[in-house]
């Protein structure tokens, strides 16, 4: 494979971050661990600045494009857009500094009409290859066509399986093993009817059909993605988190995998501590039969990952081995994104680090004492801000069997009160003491009953959504996204962890860890935290500081003298490069990781 | 009750403000409509009367839609659409405003939140420069925001109001008012949220 522009994902590759991205260099790491990753190759963020400035694929990209692929192609002996042993790859964007939820990502490219044919005949399961084809459609729709994914919605939404719940099912998850054989004709229709709909949709839109021909596919993706670092949205980001303008991402090229291909596929994040304690025990979460942006994303119901214990035991068996090796490699708290296909691991994603408050406190002293790290170390890891993070209150959750669902954590803080299914209710039943308003999202018709509530839950949206920005306004705990819980305002009542709960029941949200749980829990803070003591008792030592001093200033005084300045450290903003490294500023020594 | 071309009619605009701000004073309806107080009280009265508002006195009182008023405001709304001829222009618009859509609530919760040391930690607004900068962004977007309300104004007059509304709410966060990013009940965000409700009732589409 040559090796101008394009780098296979290989343990022998050096390039750094700054070249293959942050998340491709994750994935040359976990081959160096000898980790399963699906095959395939990095196009370096040098043919993205090339392209940027002259408009076009930089001389010599599109021939190595070629050859990767045939290279690719004869790693899994498949033929990108064959009508035989199809391949189809995911497309990613991912730059050396993390940009969360800025860049695209198109998958199951190259299922061209013959190719989605193929994979139908290969795997004797149309509705999966139909599926998969409709998520094409709409990756490629919304990353080159530039339609916003809400345009899309009727057409995806109409094929979704009518008993699949309240809210939209997943179309793209095959046709259900559960499904009687007479229903699975029906979605097959139903998805070949969504998939020539689609089809129009972005030809009307657009003017173009979405070409038949994959490499020409995958050539307007790589050219999409190598845009999509100077959207608008992308540039703002950057402006506000002082991330300069000229780094270019990264396109990672891979086979797909199919966590949705059967009843032994899957899909998850797996962290190797507890994300919300610190606690050294494997935690995440799992969705069987589905594909990891329906994690990600939130919008389906997923499990606890331990399921995977007594579902897929080999799986879990190399998860753990997996997390194991990865945090030895870090020297820090992992977590990774995962996929499963007929019971056989792969991993797609791993970030050392990243956790906040308590956790990463927990997570510090914890590695000082398995020696993993010296204390030195560990007062670098822990900033100052993630003190006064430390003391919002949290609710206690080891060994608590009421969690009702999980979402996204979206305004920090813990409120207890009684559930209210509409804002009305929300304003009436807020005279007689404090409520939750659940709602299934949020409207401006909403806002009376927010203003009302002490707390707030919704089943759809993410951190930058109208209501996680409106909560915030309001400073009410909030949980958004928690997709396992279905809000029946007729009915007065909400479902969620295979509970009815009736309006007025009592409930708590605690918006830093995204949980609902039923009635009121113990609540906790880092007011009384043995670790945290002792972490400020290490820094007092290094700085010969003052214990009555406030926590943070003791820390900040302790990492001062560690970095050498004798002075504040310096004040970049985090996951900002330094401009002597162009690596992410994460307040600790260089090692070399990806972004976090 | 025929004003010009593509104008709306006072008691539709009162009903259909109050169907995209939600439960409101008549002050607050007013603001929103660009009418003047007096003209929306009375409209509400009628309103009342033809069962499609309903008043809640008490301390936290207001003016909100009944389920009758909410069917009439869909049914008259998409009947003005159609007769307008606005339903292409809108529809458009629409598909532009999701575009920004991300982006508005991107700049919202990078002024609510700051990422530290790979944390989101609430901004306490103590870093003027990283303020100043969100604010940047925030007006930036608005020229290209601008830009869709004038499409929208151009095919049915009431949406100029937003264009009044989030240019007077980026004017006073710009200056030193920063409760009018997301903070005010007419802080940008909050515009912005019902614009977002207006094109979807306007256009007959579930929120998602």
């Amino acid at each position: 494979m040559p090796t101008t522009w394009i780098h296979p994902l290989s343990a022998e590759v050096a390039e750094g971050p700054d070249v293959l991205g942050g998340k491709a260099h994750g994935l040359v790491v976990l081959r160096r661990l000898g980790l399963p990753v699906p095959p395939g190759f990095v196009i370096g963020t040098a043919a993205c600045r090339a392209f940027l400035r002259d408009g076009r694929f930089p001389d010599g990209l599109t021939a190595e494009l070629a050859a990767a692929v045939s290279w690719l192609e004869a790693v899994t002996r498949r033929r990108l857009g064959g009508s035989e042993r199809p391949l189809a790859v995911s497309v990613r964007s991912g730059g050396g500094v993390s940009m969360p939820g800025m860049m695209a990502t198109i998958l199951d490219l190259g299922l061209t009409s013959g190719a989605t044919a193929g994979l139908a005949a290969e795997t004797g399961d149309p509705c999966f290859a139909l599926g998969a084809r409709l998520r094409f459609l709409s990756g490629f729709a919304s990353a080159v066509s530039g339609l916003a994914p809400e345009s899309l919605d009727a057409v995806v939404r109409g094929a979704a399986r009518p008993g699949s719940g309240g809210r939209a099912g997943d179309p793209a998850s095959g046709c259900g093993t559960d499904d009687p054989a007479g229903d699975a004709r029906g979605e097959e229709t139903r998805l070949a009817e969504a998939v020539r709909d689609l089809e129009s949709l972005i030809r009307e839109r657009t003017g173009r059909p979405v070409p038949d021909d994959a490499m020409r596919q995958l050539e307007l993706a790589v050219g999409a993605v190598f845009s999509s670092w100077e959207a608008p949205r992308a540039r703002a980001y950057r402006e506000v988190h002082g991330i300069p303008h000229d780094l270019g991402t990264a396109v990672t090229v891979q086979a797909m995998v199919f966590g949705d291909r059967d009843g032994r596929s899957g899909s998850g994040v797996a962290f190797s501590r507890d994300p919300g304690t610190g606690e050294r025990v494997p935690f995440g979460e799992v969705l069987f039969g589905r594909q990891g942006e329906d994690v990600v994303s939130g919008r389906s119901a997923t499990r606890p990952l331990s399921e995977l214990a007594g579902r897929e035991p080999a799986v879990w068996t190399g998860l753990l081995d997996a997390l194991d090796r990865v945090e030895e490699h870090y020297r820090d708290a992992c977590h990774v994104e995962f996929t499963f296909e007929t019971g056989e691991l792969w991993l797609l994603q791993v970030r050392p680090g990243g956790l906040a408050g308590r956790a990463a406190v927990r997570v510090a002293v914890d590695l000082a004492d398995e020696g993993v790290i010296d204390r030195r170390e560990a007062l670098l890891r822990v900033s100052p801000r993630h003190l006064r993070h430390a003391r919002t209150p949290r609710v206690e959750t080891a060994g608590a069997d009421g969690v009702l669902a999980r979402g996204l954590g979206a305004c920090p803080g813990v409120a207890t009160g009684r559930i209210a299914t509409t804002a009305d209710r929300a304003v009436r039943m807020a005279a007689d003491g404090p409520v939750i308003l659940v709602r299934p999202h949020t409207s401006p018709l909403d806002m009376h009953g927010l203003a009302a509530a002490a707390g707030v839950v919704t089943a759809v949206g993410g951190p930058a959504s109208h209501a996680a920005v409106v909560a915030r306004s309001m400073g009410r705990p909030a949980v958004v996204g928690a997709a396992d819980l279905t809000v029946d305002a007729a009915a007065g009542c909400v479902r969620a962890g295979g509970r009815t709960l009736p309006e007025g029941a009592l409930i708590t949200v605690d918006g830093t860890g995204g949980q609902v749980l039923a009635g009121r829990p113990r609540t906790v803070s880092t007011a009384a935290d043995p670790r945290l003591d002792r972490l400020l008792g290490w820094a007092d030592e290094v700085s010969g500081g003052d214990p009555d001093r406030d926590g943070a200033e003791r820390l900040a005084a302790a990492r001062a003298v560690l970095s050498g300045t004798g002075d504040a450290l310096p004040r970049t903003p985090s996951g900002t490069p330094r401009p002597d490294t162009g690596r992410p500023d994460t307040g600790r020594p260089d090692t070399g990781r990806p972004d976090t | 009750m025929m004003g010009p071309p593509g104008s709306t009619g006072d008691d539709l605009l009162v009903l259909h403000t109050l169907r995209c701000i939600g439960f409101a004073g008549a002050a607050r309806v007013a603001e929103a409509a660009g009418l003047p107080r007096p003209v929306v009280e009375s409209e509400l009265d009628d309103l009342v009367a033809a069962g499609l508002v309903s008043h809640d006195p008490g301390d936290f009182g207001g003016w909100g839609l009944t389920e009758a008023g909410r069917a009439a405001d869909a049914e008259r709304i998409s009947r003005e659409l159609d007769a307008t001829g606005a339903r292409a222009a809108v529809t458009a618009a629409y598909e532009d405003f999701l575009v920004l859509n991300p982006e508005l609530l991107d700049i919202c919760t990078a002024w609510q939140l700051r990422s530290a040391d790979g944390a989101f930690a609430p901004n306490d607004h103590t870093d003027p420069a990283y303020d100043a900068r969100v604010l940047e962004r925030l007006a930036d977007l608005h020229r290209r925001a601008d830009t869709v309300c004038a499409e929208l104004s151009a095919a049915l007059l009431r949406f100029r109001r937003y264009r009044v509304r989030l240019a007077r709410a980026l004017d006073r966060a710009g200056s030193g008012a920063v409760q009018y990013v997301t903070d005010d009940l007419e802080a940008y965000h909050t515009v912005w949220f019902q614009l977002h409700e207006d094109l979807l009732a306007t256009l007959g589409i579930p929120r998602r």
